[in-house]
Order: structure tokens, then C-alpha cells, then sequence
């Protein structure tokens, strides 16, 4: 029952703020929604953290939520990277800010709904739902140019989302499994034939590359962060959306095996390609929210090269990555909007000498830049080093490519840091303020704690993972079987 | 003079009967009252009084959980034309509040204005539960007559007199088409009911396959034109744009339910009827490409408009074509999936011309989307309620537009139709388009001093906008409302 108020609650705190009359208790409202929706992802464990009831019979779905398993442990993560968000979006938009917060709690059910659900039509549902207050967001708190960024967003969105909502309509009738829920099409879905099982699965994977992003989907998000909102809160939520890797991990490479074998090659070499050329694209940019799109580009890029190396350790570290990335680039959008506080711009040759003025905000920064392109002992490294090390088994070539990205970001992340803060200063910058301080805490902590003790939660991926390869192989009758119809 | 053997069952009549009879009343009335208000309350009292034994006999036939008929069989009640006799009268029972709300603006006062809507609504019930091609003919003649007066209601106007002109003169020859179907169609088979049909087709020794397939094509023409399919669309924006826009709330949801209540049945029987033969491969495939083509003009055509009435207009054509896919499916998957677009799409729709009217001119003109710049802050309410029903028109979930374009879509997928569905999905990205660019008009673009001021709306219209959303989202949360409890309705053919 848990699990259900964890999305419900932010729901019902996103509905209630517009009507709140006291500016005075907005940002408090919002803070104790976030708050308690994190403390109910930490007590949503055992009986208590999933939920199973019949929601349209005649359609076979239900409404099935779950948070013990992978999609539990991103949820609390969203939650906790809302948390230091919605305190600095409070304080920072000054147009109509408790509609803005209700727009940030809203993404946040609809987050916590994507990773949660057990269901495939409700997984769809909340997928849907939560690109409504990313495009609220940018069109009505964005800047100058922001009606073209809605409309591309707009239409990458909603061409991935309708071929994904084809492979959930064709999933069931198909493969004949009696419900959408995820047990029930794992029981049926990976005995399609591998073609069919290609054809959904490409339906799929083109939502999820989308939203991934990886080449050559990627286009929206780069106008999208650039034209959001300047305090960066409106990214934050962005970033904690880029759940294409999410959804390739826990739906259709489960169920679809075959498909998931068959465009593999496809996706390493996507993936690989986008994690170098972004990286790349980043080290150059001189605009700051770009680079900071792009580095989390060239991130997502070897998220899925670990996802289609198929390879436990390559799955379990591209979630591992793909939770810590939440936190640190999450954290560096964050960052954006308090550089903005102190330039007035985003452009990098207006910055410079930073440390001077403000020390204690450099070394902040410092640690969720490095911790972001995956310096050990940070958040991004055990992920991303798993990541490649399974790829290394299943693909070395992809892997290879992948990891010249690791190296370019390293070079991006200094040479950001000193066109930030080092050199000289044309003016003197103000050091960090209580809220900033307020802000960073549970970023930087988060930031350490995946850094040093990520096995808890590699166990959970990887044992997912696992499951997941298991049950598609107990599924499959041997090869030799005879073949019927359209199953295998 | 001997009874037929289901003579006793007249009770299924009742809905038809009580709004001939409520007709009666408020023309009789309305010669001798002024007192306009009053007509419409006892008008508006028909249609729930209708919809209340509409109710009454479903409940009771789905205990008895066996299809009624009546006058020998030419009357049906089962599950079919039960739902779509709710879905009729819950639009009819909008559109004619909606109308009251702006009566006395549109010129809408006439007696015999509400007698005409009522009418309408019973030839659309005649239409859904019709057991026989003739009575089905009866029942799109009443419904039609009394729609080419409504249309061209406003006198004084020359697009409303257009509207009503070319809606008369298509649709006469519509229903000459669907004549020479009917008469080809008994021809063939000696019988004009659905289940004689059937029987006689699939008799032994059937020969006249050829002769039933052109009838069959030319009925279908007939009540194409009715729901908008292309290329029998051509009257439809026009007459959406020209009728008085209560009359085109009511047009886009009754009309268009009661025809599809007609093809869905008619399509069913000839298509069994057809056989699994070459004869049999032909209607299915025509189906095919007049609601693929359907999908396509209407998304298209919409994405060019520059006025919202015409925009909806086309959008109706194309949501024509995405319940043409559960017609097509057929069967209890297409009966739940086609009922529960209507129903939800009579709530939406509706709502949307609630909007519209007061945002239209005093005359009904006027419905440029430019109008709508800067309504997201000026009247922050009735934008919100626009953006909804925009939402759930582009198939978003939460809402009821969404559960609909996926039962139609997973009906055809389980049909075989999957490139179909793959279609239709193409252009649903298509559609989204247009309808975002209403929402991006009300939200994003600042208003400038040509920019008028959307009037405030009446009591009444807001009462109907009210229904409409909260059912869009409630239909969009729990369609299992309608859909589980169409599930375990008797299945229609039951009695073929």
C-alpha cells in the first residue's frame, strides 16, 4: 500500500499547491511532499512496498506497483534529488512558483509511477503523465526561444511514446498472455517468434532511445536544457525523466529477448558512438547548459552500450550509472542555476575566477563535477566501470569506443572546472549561501554515499538482471520443439 | 389478424416512444407558451426519461442475458443497441443544454427547435436498434430530416443555410445509395432482416455472392457518409462550420454515434454474411482502405486549418476513422472498443464546444485560433478545461481519449490489422500536432488588441463543461466503468 501512496502523495501535494493562498507555505508544502514521499520510499520495503489490484479487467491490466525491486531504489533516489530541487525552484522562480512546484511534484509522482510500475499499460500511462509537466515547464517558465524547444520536445516525445504504446497494444494480443502485468507477459512474451519479437521490441527501443537520449534522438534535449528555465530545476526533473535505459532494463529486454539479441549490434554501436561525440561536443561548448546536456548525453550513451552488451555486469553497472547520474548531473544542473545567480549568463566566457569569491562553492562543485564523469570513489564510477567491464566480455569493440567517452569527459570536467573557477575574476563573486548550502548537502552526500557503498544496490540490479535472463531461458522450450503457429 | 410472436415485448420501444411523445409535447407547448426556458426543461425531461428506461431494459436484459426484439424481429434490444442508445442520449441531453445556454444569442428560441432535437435523437435510437434494413432506413431518414432542419437553423445566415443545403442535398443522395443497397442486398437473399440475411447467405447452394457484395457495398456507402469517412467527408466541415455550433456538438456526437451504431451492425452481419471466400476477402479489404484513408485526410486535414470549429471538424472525420478500426475488428472487442470511443468522445467533444461557445463571436462566427492567445492567463479556468479535452482528443493518458485510442487500436492489433494500427498511430502523432498547437496558442502567445474577450459563460453551459471533464478524466481513470461492464453484456448476434 505504500507503493501507491508514494505516487499518489506527490499527486495530491501537485493538485493541492496551485490553490494555496499564502505564498509562505508553498515551498514548505512542497519540501514536506517531496519529504514524505522519500520516507515512504525508505519504509517501502517487504509486503508493504507493492501493491496489486485489478484495474480494467477487460483490457487485462492492473494496478501493480513495486518497489522493492530496481525501480524502488531509482524512485528514492528521484525523490531524494527532488528534495534540494524543489527547496532551490522555490526560492529561485518568482512567476506563479507554486505552480511551478506543483509541475516539479507532479514529474516526481509521475517518476516514481514509472519506476514502480508493474504493469505494462500503467508503466505507459505514468510515461506519458510525466512529459506533461516537463512541457508545462519549459513553455511556461522557459526563455526566449523556448515555443521551437516545445515543439521539437513535443514531437520526439510523442513519435517515440505512440510506436511504444503499438508494441503495448500488440505485446498481449500477440503473444496471447492473459494480462499486461509484467509476471503475466513474462510467461508468454519471450516465446514469440524472434521476429515479431524484433518488431515490438523495436517499437520499444525507439521510445526509449528517445528518451535515453542516444544519436540520432538526441536532438531535443540539448534546446530543451538550454532553453529551461535559468535555475535549473526544471533540468533537474528532465534529467531524472531520461528513463529510456530504465525502460530497456526492467520491460523490453526481459520480455523480448530475441529482439533485445537481434538489435543489439544496433544499440552498441548507437550507444558507443553517441557516449564519444558527445563527449566531445562537450569538452568544446561554450555555453554551459549545453555542455552540461551534452556530458549526460555522452553518459547516457554508455548506459546503453551496457544495457545491449546483454551482459549482467554491463546491465547492472548501466543501472548503477543511470541512478548515480541522476544525482551528479541532476546536481550540476543545480549548480547551473546558482552560477546563472552569480553571471547572469550561461555563457562560459563570462565566467572565470570563481573560486576566488566563493572557495567553499568551487570545492562543492568540484566534487559533483568529478563525481558526474566518474572519478572513483564517487557516484558515476561504479556504475560506469561495471558498465564497460561487461561490455569489455560481450563486445570489446563497443567497449573500446565507449571508453575513449570516459577519458574525454575527464578532460571536459577540468577544463570546465577552470573556465569556471580558476583564472582571473572580472568580478567579485558571492560565496555560498545557506540555501546553497541547504541545496548541496543531500547532493554531495548522495554523491559519496554511491560512491562508496554502491553493492547494496548493484545487488538488486544485478539480481534483477539475472532473473530476468533466467526466466526467459525457463520459458523457451528447447530448440528442437515443434513449431506452432506463432510461438516458437 | 394474427400477432407476431414477440409482440409482447413493445416494451423495448419505450426510449423511441417517450421522446416521440416528449417531441409532441414541446411543439404543442411551445404553440401556445412563450415561456422558451420552460421547453427546454421538459425537452431535456424526455431525454432523461428516455435514458432512464434505456437503462431499466439493459439492466434487465443483461439478467435475462438474452437480446429482445421486437415486431417480429424488427426492433432489437440487446447489448448494442443499448449502449449506443446511452451514448445517443447522454449526447443528445448535452448538446441540448449546451444549446439553451446561448438560445436566445444563436436565435435558437423557435418552438419548434427542441421537437426537432428530439426527434433527431429517437431516429437515432430507431437507427441503433434497428433487426431490419428497413426499419434501419426509417430510422437514418427520421433522424437525418429533422438534422438538415437543425443545420440550417439560423435564417439570416448564409453559411447556415449553406450547411444545411448541402448536408440536404448529399444526404439524400446518400440515402439513395443506401436505398438501391437495400433493395440489391434483398434481391440477393430474399430478406431484409440482419439474421435472415445471415441465414439465407450461408444457406447451401447460395449463388447470388456477387449481387450481395455490390449491395453490401453500396449500404455501406450509405451510412459512410453519415459517420465521415472518406471520401463521403466532403460535406462534413463545411456543415460542421456552418450549422449553429449547438447544432454541431449535437451533429458530431449523436449523428455520428447513431450511424456507427448502424455500421457496426451492418458491417458485422454482411461480413459474415460475405462468407470466407474470394466474395468474402473484398469488404473487409475496401474497409481497410477507406478507414486508412480516413485517418489520413482527417489528421491531415485538420493540421491545416486556421479556425477550431474547422479544425474539429476534420479531427471528427479522423476519430471517424479510428472508431472505423473497431467496427472493422468487430465482434465484442470491437462492440466494447467503439462504444466506449463514442461515449467517451460524446463527453469530450462536447465539452470542447462549450469552450468554443463563448469564445465564438455573438453571431457563431469567428473561431480563428488566434483568438485564444494569452487565454491561459486571462481565464485561466476555461483554458485549463480546453487543454484537457485537447489532451484526451491527442490520446493522452490520464485522460479518456487515450483508454479509447488504445482498445481500438488493441481490437484491430488482435484482428490482424496491424499495419492498420501502425497507421493509425502515425497519424495520432500527426493529430497531436494541432491540437498542441491549440494549447501552445492559450499558453505561449500573448494576446494583442484585436484580441477578444471570451464572454463569461452561462450557468448551463458550464454545468456541461463541468460532466463533460469530469467524465473525460473519471472514463480516462476507471474505463473499466464502461468497458468490464460491456464485457459481461450479452453479446448482440446472440440472435442471429
Amino acid at each position: 500500500m505504500i507503493a501507491a501512496l508514494m505516487v499518489l502523495l506527490p499527486l495530491a501535494v501537485a493538485l493541492a499547491l496551485p490553490w494555496a493562498k499564502r505564498p509562505a507555505v508553498h515551498r514548505p508544502l512542497a519540501v514536506l511532499g517531496v519529504a514524505v514521499t522519500l520516507a515512504l520510499g525508505v519504509l517501502a520495503t517487504g509486503d508493504a512496498g507493492s501493491v496489486e489490484v485489478a484495474w480494467v479487467p477487460a483490457l487485462g491490466t492492473w494496478f501493480a506497483l513495486d518497489a522493492t525491486g530496481a525501480g524502488g531504489i531509482l524512485a528514492r533516489i528521484a525523490a531524494a534529488v527532488m528534495l534540494p530541487t524543489v527547496l532551490w525552484a522555490g526560492a529561485r522562480v518568482d512567476d506563479r512558483p507554486q505552480v511551478f512546484l506543483a509541475w516539479l511534484l507532479a514529474t516526481l509522482a509521475g517518476l516514481v509511477g514509472i519506476f514502480l510500475a508493474r504493469d505494462l499499460v500503467l508503466f505507459y500511462v505514468f510515461w506519458e503523465l510525466t512529459l506533461l509537466p516537463a512541457l508545462a515547464m519549459l513553455a511556461g517558465w522557459g526563455l526566449t526561444h523556448r515555443r521551437a524547444a516545445t515543439v521539437k520536445y513535443l514531437l520526439y516525445a510523442v513519435a517515440g511514446s505512440f510506436a511504444m504504446l503499438l508494441s503495448v497494444l500488440a505485446i498481449r494480443p500477440l503473444s496471447g498472455a492473459e494480462g499486461y502485468r509484467f509476471d503475466q507477459l513474462l510467461a508468454a512474451a519471450p516465446l514469440l517468434d524472434p521476429l515479431t519479437q524484433t518488431w515490438i521490441f523495436a517499437g520499444f527501443a525507439f521510445a526509449f532511445a528517445i528518451k535515453l537520449p542516444i544519436f540520432p534522438l538526441h536532438v531535443w534535449l540539448i534546446d530543451v536544457h538550454e532553453q529551461n528555465h535559468p535555475s535549473g530545476a526544471a533540468d533537474v526533473a528532465g534529467t531524472l525523466y531520461k528513463v529510456g535505459g530504465f525502460g530497456l532494463f526492467a520491460w523490453s529486454m526481459p520480455l523480448l529477448p530475441e529482439g533485445a539479441t537481434a538489435l543489439a549490434p544496433l544499440g552498441l554501436a548507437l550507444g558507443a558512438f553517441t557516449a564519444v561525440y558527445a563527449a566531445m561536443i562537450a569538452t568544446r561548448h561554450a555555453h554551459l547548459k549545453r555542455a552540461l546536456a551534452y556530458a549526460s548525453l555522452s553518459h547516457m550513451g554508455i548506459v546503453a552500450v551496457g544495457l545491449f552488451s546483454l551482459h549482467l555486469a554491463g546491465q547492472s553497472g548501466s543501472m548503477a550509472l543511470l541512478a548515480a547520474q541522476m544525482v551528479t548531473t541532476g546536481g550540476m544542473f543545480l549548480i547551473s542555476g546558482m552560477l546563472h545567480d552569480r553571471r547572469g549568463t550561461f555563457e562560459l566566457e563570462a565566467f572565470g575566477g570563481l573560486a576566488r569569491g566563493a572557495p567553499a562553492l568551487a570545492a562543492a562543485t568540484l566534487v559533483v563535477l568529478f563525481a558526474s564523469v566518474g572519478v572513483p570513489g564517487l557516484a558515476n564510477f561504479p556504475g560506469e566501470f561495471l558498465a564497460l567491464l561487461g561490455t569489455f566480455q560481450a563486445a570489446p569493440a563497443a567497449a573500446v569506443v565507449a571508453v575513449l567517452a570516459s577519458i574525454a569527459l575527464g578532460a571536459f570536467a577540468v577544463g570546465l572546472y577552470q573556465r569556471l573557477f580558476q583564472g582571473e575574476a572580472r568580478e567579485r563573486a558571492h560565496e555560498i549561501k545557506p540555501l546553497e548550502v541547504a541545496v548541496f548537502a543531500p547532493i554531495v552526500a548522495l554523491t559519496l554515499w554511491l560512491g562508496v557503498a554502491p553493492a547494496a544496490n548493484l545487488a538488486v540490479f544485478e539480481r534483477e538482471a539475472a532473473a530476468a535472463q533466467v526466466a526467459a531461458t525457463a520459458v523457451a522450450p528447447p530448440a528442437d520443439a515443434p513449431v506452432l503457429g506463432g510461438a516458437r | 389478424m394474427s400477432l407476431p410472436p414477440d409482440f409482447g415485448n413493445l416494451v423495448v420501444l419505450l426510449p423511441v416512444v417517450t421522446l416521440i411523445v416528449f417531441a409532441a409535447l414541446t411543439l404543442l407547448f411551445g404553440v401556445f407558451t412563450r415561456e422558451r426556458a420552460a421547453l427546454g426543461g421538459l425537452a431535456l425531461t424526455g431525454v432523461i426519461a428516455a435514458l432512464v428506461f434505456t437503462v431499466f431494459l439493459w439492466l434487465q436484459a443483461r439478467e435475462g442475458g438474452l437480446a429482445v426484439t421486437a415486431l417480429g424481429g424488427a426492433f432489437r434490444g440487446d447489448a448494442l443497441s443499448y449502449a449506443f442508445s446511452f451514448v445517443i442520449l447522454v449526447g443528445a441531453g448535452l448538446a441540448l443544454v449546451l444549446a439553451d445556454g446561448h438560445r436566445v444569442r444563436l436565435e435558437l428560441d423557435q418552438p419548434e427547435f427542441h421537437p426537432l432535437l428530439l426527434l433527431a435523437a429517437s431516429g437515432g435510437l430507431v437507427l441503433v436498434s434497428a433487426g431490419d434494413l428497413v426499419v434501419l432506413l426509417l430510422g437514418l431518414e427520421i433522424m437525418s430530416l429533422a438534422v438538415y432542419v437543425l443545420a440550417a437553423w439560423r435564417e439570416r445566415s448564409r453559411v447556415s443555410e449553406e450547411a444545411g443545403m448541402k448536408y440536404f442535398l448529399l444526404g439524400a443522395f446518400a440515402s439513395a445509395v443506401l436505398v438501391y443497397g437495400i433493395a440489391l442486398t434483398f434481391g440477393a437473399t430474399g430478406r431484409f432482416d440482419f439474421a435472415g440475411i445471415a441465414v439465407a447467405a450461408l444457406a447451401p447452394g447460395f449463388e447470388a455472392g456477387g449481387l450481395l457484395l455490390l449491395g453490401a457495398l453500396f449500404v455501406l456507402i450509405g451510412l459512410a457518409f453519415k459517420v465521415g469517412f472518406v471520401p463521403f467527408h466532403q460535406w462534413l466541415p463545411d456543415v460542421y462550420t456552418g450549422a449553429p455550433t449547438p447544432v454541431t456538438a449535437f451533429m458530431s456526437v449523436v449523428v455520428k454515434t447513431a450511424a456507427f451504431g448502424a455500421l457496426l451492425r451492418t458491417t458485422g452481419t454482411l461480413v459474415e454474411a460475405l462468407g470466407v471466400g474470394p466474395i468474402g476477402e473484398v469488404l473487409p479489404a475496401v474497409l481497410v482502405v477507406v478507414i486508412g484513408s480516413t485517418m489520413v485526410v482527417g489528421n491531415f486535414g485538420a493540421l491545416l486549418q486556421s479556425g477550431v470549429k474547422r479544425m474539429l471538424a476534420y479531427s471528427a472525420v479522423a476519430h471517424a476513422g479510428y472508431v472505423g478500426l473497431a467496427v472493422l475488428a468487430g465482434g465484442e472487442a470491437g462492440l466494447q472498443a467503439a462504444s466506449y470511443y463514442l461515449l467517451t468522445y460524446t463527453f469530450t467533444t462536447v465539452a470542447a464546444f462549450a469552450v468554443l461557445l463563448s469564445l465564438m463571436d455573438d453571431d457563431d462566427r469567428g473561431d480563428r485560433i488566434e483568438r485564444l492567445a494569452g487565454l491561459g492567463r486571462r481565464r485561466p479556468w476555461l483554458a485549463a478545461s480546453l487543454a484537457v479535452v485537447m489532451l484526451s482528443l491527442a490520446g493522452f493518458p490520464p485522460f479518456a481519449g487515450f483508454i479509447g485510442k488504445a482498445v481500438v487500436f488493441q481490437a484491430a492489433i488482435a484482428a490482424g490489422h496491424a499495419a492498420l494500427a501502425v497507421l493509425g498511430i502515425a497519424t495520432a502523432v500527426v493529430a497531436v500536432v494541432f491540437y498542441a498547437r491549440v494549447v501552445m496558442t492559450m499558453y505561449m502567445r500573448e494576446p494583442d488588441a484585436h484580441t477578444p474577450v471570451a464572454r463569461p459563460i452561462p450557468r448551463r453551459t458550464a454545468v456541461v463543461l463541468s460532466i463533460g471533464l469530469v467524465a473525460t478524466v473519471v472514463f480516462g481513470l476507471f474505463p473499466g466503468l464502461w468497458l468490464d461492464w460491456i464485457a459481461r453484456a450479452s453479446w448482440w448476434s446472440a440472435g442471429f
